[in-house]
């Protein structure tokens, strides 16, 4: 189970700090930090930098996500900003506007 | 759609957390709660803000109020630094608080007051009547005894008769002051001062 999750219908109007996996399905607007996962569900809108080990998008995110990792935005997901990840794939379905840093 | 919300040990959130449904706090959360349902503070929660939802049950660290809109619970292990107020409070064994407690939407309190007041007036109304009557009180109680009076000797009978108008006598006594006006308020002036102001005014 996810360490944290932030369910629908809950708003969070600042920053989260972890160090462990973060489960989005509510509305974030600030910030997003975590050393581990963190997945962003269907239905959820996060206004925020995004910054994890590995980042899965299926909802709305406008802002910068950052991944050591990889950064995947699933079907139906959107994301409206830069993207700096090793690895990253566009789902068929997605949307995506912004630039790719993928440190070639 | 509300959907329970966990906050895990490791995680810090700097802002205000607001939303339906339930809550469970493991870490560490520096802003207010607000929340339609249920908020649990796990022993290694840590929240530096307010917070409200309807049953708040804390086992870890509060610095600020907590407000539920059906009850607050601290139990073994809270430390909580804030007023607390619901309608339900608990403090269990062990908990630690410093802070105002208020229990808000006392209905019970409320129902037992009004019946007392309603039943005092009635009491002062029937007194009065009471009172007023006293002429046809030879009738009431001890009376009787007039019409059956022959088994009884005469200097019985006159006893009888002169005890209920003595009853009567010290009812009427004991009811006089309540009947009484309130004394008259005297003016704090002299003879001599109230005459000359009157006459003052005449002229």
């Amino acid at each position: 189970m996810a360490g944290t999750v932030i369910g629908a219908g809950l708003n969070i109007e600042g920053d989260i700090t972890s160090d462990e996996e973060v489960v989005v399905q509510g509305n974030l607007r600030g910030k997003l930090t975590t050393s581990d996962a963190v997945s962003i569900g269907p239905g959820s809108v996060v206004q925020a930098d995004v910054a994890g080990q590995s980042v899965s998008i299926a909802g709305q995110v406008i802002g910068d996500v950052t991944a050591p990792e990889r950064v995947d935005i699933q079907a139906g997901g959107r994301l409206v900003g830069d993207v700096k990840a090793a690895r990253f794939t566009i789902a068929d379905g997605a949307s995506f506007k912004g630039a790719v840093d993928m440190e070639v | 759609m509300s959907q329970s919300s966990v906050i895990g040990p490791g995680t810090t959130v700097h802002g205000n957390v607001s939303g339906e449904g339930s809550l469970e706090i493991f870490g560490r959360v520096e802003g207010s709660v607000s929340m339609t349902g249920q908020v649990s503070l796990s022993g290694s929660a840590q929240v530096l803000g307010d917070v409200s939802g309807t049953t708040i049950s804390v086992h870890g660290t509060v610095q600020g109020d907590l407000s539920g809109t059906e009850a607050v619970l601290l139990e073994r292990g809270a430390r909580v630094v804030g007023d607390l107020s619901a309608p339900r409070i608990g403090v269990a064994n062990g908990a630690l608080l410093r802070g105002t407690v208020r229990t808000e939407g006392e209905t019970s309190l409320g129902v037992v007051k009004r019946p007392t007041a309603t039943a005092f007036k009635p009491h002062a109304f029937v007194a009065k009547p009471v009172a007023k009557v006293e002429p046809k009180l030879a009738p009431p109680a001890p009376a009787p005894p007039p019409p059956p009076p022959p088994p009884r000797t005469d200097s019985n009978a006159a006893v009888a008769a002169a005890e209920p108008n003595v009853a009567v006598a010290a009812a009427v006594r004991a009811k006089e002051p309540e009947r009484r006006p309130p004394p008259p308020v005297l003016p704090s002036l002299g003879k001599g001062v109230k005459a000359t102001k009157k006459k003052g005014r005449d002229e």
